[in-house]
């Protein structure tokens, strides 16, 4: 009987849970749905807060927090626009979620894509064939300011500004945009008597037998996440082409080289360097975390990584003791350094926007990215300041001087040459594809398989997988 | 909490010397507890303190807990968990008792064929045809709503068919009793047939509450926007404070996560067994 | 050869209804027959003779002709139960449906219909709907975010299996064939005899051999296949590894539980709640104890006992090993929840008896307590496959994500991984296909060996 009670109450109290919500349920769902649809619903009407759903892919405080910032300062500069930021846990999550939104027609007027999206969201139309994205020039068309706010997409830095320019026009605004580079852990390495930071292959794997050799030697010497931007950052080091059409850029790619010179020489290295136990494999694919984590717990006295996170993992290294030096991808020293690339994102415009809302859109991708804003990014990450402006700002304020590390990527994009194959390639797809190359890097790592014969194999299902993608929307 | 819990006849099946059991369960019991008390510890402790594998409370607590519930907003996606999964619970006993009030107490034509078409769907999870299901409720531009992660598991067969046979297994008497008196299916439903339910009600309850509250992949699928998310797929932005694998919040949130599934199955158990052996007894 | 479809499939529906002579009137198997070509021919009907046409593979040809077959199987069996209920030799449905011999409501005859309709519509809309736009969607080159798709006919589904037509045929059907040789072996020998005894070893064996041909018909990849027959291994292995692990822990504690003792209500409530665990918690708890860096498991294997233990995601053996404790973990509390309701039941007095026999505890385990669980431990199976062909995506999502080389992506995870993550929805569907095969089978089985039951805790 008792139990029948406490049933009962706690049913009673349910009932009221369930009445209590019941408003709140409806509002608190129905607002993130019918918000984006504004962006493009919006009347233009004087006196009427336009409101821009601003769709990103961070949720760390960082990050996220600099995005809510900045929006919260454009709108209380611009009353009549409200810029609304909905976080996503990854790109790939606010690409699917878009290309959702886009079906049943309610996308967010700014959409924050990463550089493997950039050929699906070209191609992307909508279900009345209109594409979905604007170009960010032609919606620009020549002005120099937007309500005030100065253009910036003259200053945007060359790598960046190079690598998202498609059919010379600039299609989407840079935002975050870093490169490849590698920290050492200076203190472990002078203990090992490696007194140069390594620049090449093999001088890398010279450093690793001293560091390997010593006493008290850490588990491994080095790793990297096992992702396939690393590989097309090393086509792009040794000039090989990812695609054909000079990577996707002079035409459509419609054919992938997977078994390149390059490519081969390069897996080869990196398994050779797992197979003296030099490098170390998290074991999970895409491991940011994990490989930053073993840098920081010192257990490898090198990490190749974005850039993205250089503060980060300067300051990290200093307070758990140790000192972290910046420098250049290590390069094939047996070929001619050609150029790295770059990674990120980009902030694309909804296509169909009234001219106020689209207006406000574009006001606020400038001033998102103005000196000061590109500056203090770069600044709290290590992205690269995204224009010349900026760099300028930083240069002067001499922040480089007090973290030398922040510089490096920089420094690297403007090495390169400007050639396709440092540009990266436009590839549809490429989100699986880059998959293919991973599973493949990691059944060479894990099984012990042969590099060419492996990669012959993920050659196929790339182009394969490619030669569908075009059968989809190449015609 | 002693004493109650499942319950147990006075008589064991072997007597002897108590102590090995005591030793045995008491062994299995730490075995079983041991991932939950180790996440509590971790959960104290900064990266540095968990890095230098110090097996005493650190001194995180309260910041992972500010990181946790206030600069991730856990306390939303907690919300957003208990909502959907009283709503389903709510909605699968509602239409699970009407269709057990159907099936017994009703005679129409082609009865057979709509109970074949439900017990049917006994063998059609949702999983199998999670791709298509995807497709058709984005279709419907539900992605990001309550809707999506409650109402296509609103009807059930299991709980349909617990409620059919524990009225089959009702005197009839019940009804004839109440048609004289000038019942209507409704009253009937209310009067007669919930107050007698109480106990498979309770049992459905805590299967629900703890299947739909522990969710993970519909939703991951279907909810992209953080701030419509449930605690489950929540829990994964919370690998990552500032740059690294960060292990206090993390565990610090999979407590939280666990604490009102728990509240539910312990303090429903006894309606939960009792409703258990009713369902068996057939 | 759709001709040669459609002669088999009426030769298959004389076949189905001849082997009971209540169906073998000409009229019967008129209908019976046109049935059976009826349902056959509305596979290429609907999809047309794509799995015939010329620039089809041998697999395809034997893909669409099993596809027919099947079609008219099911058609078969519709027919048979019509003509079942018009001879009346069908059991009661009213039993079945559970409605109450005499009374009920006399209403208007909307009123059932309006208290099912709610549940109707939702099964239609969200489970039955979806589950026939699997089927069709796997015969679909279609990516997430395309606006058109193109129909590739069952090239998803043949990509999965070997490309040799003849041995994708034969083992299945030696397979099949095995089982009922050795349960009409088993039916024909009486028990207790040495033949007997061979005949149960070898339908035993025989069932392991379905597993076994499935293993040998699935592709390894090459060819411009994919490679499935990894993926079920992994399904398998971790499958049994959990339902293995969670079941007989399950068990042993439950019974060591189950005793009068001082404070056993305690240690009871100490035991089951893993239950109220979620799949995910159990991944990040798991994830937290074994991570190479600050994972107390790593640590301790170095103090105490000096041994280095490798990263557990680089490994197959230990991956999938992490994966069965973390998920066996799980899932312990539910089956030790239920052995202690099902103790309840074992007979008291012929335990009490045996040991009045003077049988060991061993003995009367196994001779009493072991076969009187068996219908809980029958339940516990099929809800400890579902959950470990199911739930256990979160704790893979969290602990290995599938790696090292896909040895933990058992069918759910790489169904998400290809139809999601990599937006190729067709090849997704397909795979879900299989999946969906494979709980059929399940339920089947189970539904023959129990009759009708009621599941506890499922996912519907």
């Amino acid at each position: 009987m008792r139990s029948r009670l406490r049933l009962f109450s706690l049913f009673a109290a349910l009932g009221l849970v369930v009445a209590a919500c019941g408003g709140g349920a409806t509002e608190g769902t129905e607002a993130p749905a019918d918000a984006p649809a504004d962006a493009g619903a919006a009347d233009g009407a004087d006196g009427e807060v336009t409101t821009i759903g601003f769709w990103v892919a961070f949720s760390d405080e960082a990050r996220l927090g600099f995005t809510k910032e900045r929006a919260a300062e454009f709108n209380a500069k611009y009353p009549e626009y409200n810029i609304e930021v909905t976080s996503f846990a990854s790109y790939n999550d606010v690409f699917d979620a878009a290309v959702l939104a886009v079906d049943s027609g309610e996308p967010p007027g700014i959409i924050h894509f990463f550089e493997a999206a950039t050929r699906q969201a070209l191609d992307a139309v909508g279900a009345d064939g209109q594409p979905i994205f604007k170009s960010v020039t032609e919606a620009i068309g020549g002005r120099t300011e937007i309500l005030g706010e100065p253009v910036i997409l003259d200053d945007v830095v060359d790598a960046a500004k190079n690598y998202y320019t498609v059919n010379g026009s600039f299609y989407s605004m840079p935002w975050n945009t870093s490169s490849a580079i590698m920290f050492s852990n200076t203190d472990m390495l002078e203990a090992a008597g490696v007194m140069e930071i390594p620049e090449t292959w093999a001088e890398v794997e010279a450093a690793c037998e001293k560091v390997m050799a010593m006493p008290g030697a850490p588990a491994a010497c080095i790793t990297w996440p096992n992702h396939s931007w690393f590989v097309e950052q090393s086509l792009g080091q040794q000039g090989e082409l990812l695609a054909n059409n000079d990577n996707g850029r002079s035409g459509r790619a419609t054919e992938v080289y997977l078994t390149s010179e390059g490519m081969i020489d390069y897996v080869s290295w990196w398994k050779d360097m797992a197979d003296k136990g030099y490098y170390t494999y998290t074991g999970v694919q895409r491991d940011w975390d994990g490989t930053a984590n073993a840098f920081l717990a010192q257990e490898v006295a090198m990490l190749i990584y974005s850039s993205s996170d250089t503060t980060f993992l300067t300051n990290s290294g200093k307070e758990a003791g140790f000192d972290v030096k910046a420098s250049f991808m290590p390069y094939n020293g047996e070929r001619e350094y050609v150029g790295n690339l770059i990674g990120g994102a980009t902030l694309w415009l909804l296509n169909g926007m009234d001219k106020k809302a689209e207006d406000g859109a574009l006001a606020f991708m400038n001033f998102f990215s103005n000196p000061e804003n590109a500056a203090e990014w770069h600044r709290i990450t290590g992205y690269i300041p995204i224009t010349k402006s900026a760099e300028a700002l930083l240069e002067q304020e001499g922040w480089y001087d007090e973290s030398p590390n922040s510089r490096v990527a920089s420094e690297q994009l403007a090495a390169a040459k400007n050639t396709p194959a440092s540009l990266g390639a436009l590839l549809g797809n490429f989100v699986a594809i880059r998959d293919i190359i991973t599973i493949a890097i990691e059944d060479i790592l894990v099984n012990d398989l042969d590099v060419a014969e492996r990669m012959a194999q993920a050659n196929e299902e790339a182009n394969k997988s490619l030669a569908e993608y075009e059968a989809l929307f190449g015609g | 909490m002693a004493g109650l819990q499942v319950g147990v006849q006075k008589k064991g099946i072997v007597r002897g010397r108590q102590w090995p059991f005591h030793l045995a369960l008491s062994a299995s019991v730490l075995v079983i507890a041991f991932p939950l008390l180790y996440a509590t510890l971790i959960a104290t402790q900064t990266n540095a303190e968990i890095f230098s594998f110090k097996f005493t409370p650190g001194s995180a607590l309260a910041s992972n807990f500010d990181d946790v519930w206030v600069k991730r907003e856990f306390s939303r996606a907690m919300w957003n968990s208990l909502q959907q999964s009283l709503w389903v619970t709510v909605g699968k006993t509602v239409l699970s008792l009407l269709a057990g009030l159907a099936f017994v107490y009703f005679k129409f034509r082609a009865k057979w064929l709509v109970f074949f078409f439900v017990l049917v769907t006994l063998m059609m999870p949702t999983e199998v045809m999670i791709l298509a299901m995807f497709r058709l409720v984005s279709g419907f531009g539900w992605q990001d709503t309550m809707a999506s992660i409650t109402l296509p598991f609103i009807a059930s067969a299991t709980g349909a068919f617990l409620f059919r046979q524990h009225f089959a297994n009702m005197p009839v008497e019940l009804l004839e009793a109440s048609q004289i008196d000038g019942a209507t299916p409704f009253t009937f439903l209310t009067r007669v047939l919930i107050p007698l339910s109480w106990n498979i009600i309770g049992a459905l309850f805590v299967i629900q509450f703890v299947y739909t509250w522990n969710m993970f992949l519909w939703p991951s699928l279907i909810i992209r926007d953080d701030s419509a998310q449930v605690v489950q797929v929540a829990m994964q932005t919370l690998l990552n404070f500032g740059g690294a694998l960060t292990f206090g919040p993390l565990m610090l949130a999979a407590i939280i996560a666990s604490i009102p599934p728990a509240l539910v199955f312990v303090l429903m158990q006894k309606p939960f067994m009792s409703g258990f052996v009713t369902a068996q007894d057939k | 050869m759709l001709i040669a479809a459609l002669v088999t499939a009426a030769l298959f529906g004389v076949v189905f209804l001849t082997r009971e002579p209540r169906y073998r009137t000409p009229r019967r198997l008129g209908i019976g027959t046109t049935v059976s070509v009826a349902a056959a021919a509305a596979v290429p009907g609907t999809m047309g003779p794509c799995g015939f046409a010329d620039e089809s593979t041998p697999v395809d040809h034997v893909l669409f002709f099993a596809l027919m077959l099947t079609s008219s199987w099911i058609a078969l069996i519709v027919t048979r139960a019509i003509f079942d209920r018009s001879d009346g030799a069908s059991p009661d449905t009213s039993a079945m449906t559970g409605e109450i011999r005499s009374g009920g409501f006399r209403t208007k005859p909307w009123v059932p219909w309006l208290l099912l309709s709610p549940t109707l519509v939702i099964l239609i809309v969200f489970l039955y709907t979806p589950a026939v736009q699997t089927f069709t969607l796997g015969t679909k080159l279609a990516r997430l975010g395309a606006p058109n798709s193109i129909d590739v006919c069952l090239s998803n589904f043949s990509e999965l299996l070997i490309v040799d037509p003849v041995r994708l045929v034969a083992y299945p059907l030696v397979a099949v064939a095995a089982v009922y040789a050795t349960s009409w072996w088993r039916r024909a020998t009486s028990k207790e005899t040495w033949s007997h005894r061979l005949a149960e070893v070898a339908s035993t064996l025989s069932v392991l051999g379905i597993f076994v041909a499935l293993w040998a018909i699935f592709s390894p990849g090459g060819d411009g296949q994919v490679a499935y027959r990894p993926v079920y291994v992994t399904t398998l292995i971790i499958t049994i590894g959990t339902v293995a692990t969670g079941m007989i822990g399950g068990l042993a504690i439950a019974y060591l539980a189950f005793r009068n003792i001082r404070g056993g209500g305690v240690y009871r409530t100490l035991l089951i709640w893993p239950y109220a665990i979620s799949p995910t918690v159990a991944g990040i708890l798991f994830f937290m104890i074994f991570d190479p860096t600050a994972g107390i498991f790593q640590y301790l294997a170095e103090v105490w006992f000096g041994v280095d233990v490798p990263n557990y995601r680089e490994s197959a053996i230990l991956a999938q090993a992490a994966i069965i404790l973390a998920s066996g973990w799980k899932i312990l509390g539910y089956n030790i929840l239920f052995y202690l309701a099902g103790l309840q039941t074992v007979p008291t007095s012929q335990v009490e008896a045996a040991v009045i026999d003077g049988a060991s505890a061993w003995q009367r385990f196994t001779k009493i307590v072991l076969p009187s669980l068996s219908p809980i431990t029958f339940f516990l199976l099929v809800t400890n496959l579902t959950y470990a062909f199911f739930e256990i995506y979160a704790t893979i999502d969290f602990m290995t994500k599938g790696a090292p080389a896909g040895k933990t992506s058992v069918a759910i995870y790489e169904i998400i991984r290809v139809g999601v993550n990599n937006g190729d929805l067709g090849r997704g569907a397909a795979q879900s296909v299989l999946l969906f095969v494979a709980v059929i089978g399940v339920t089947l089985w189970q539904f023959r060996t129990s009759g009708e039951r009621v599941t506890y805790g499922g996912a519907t």
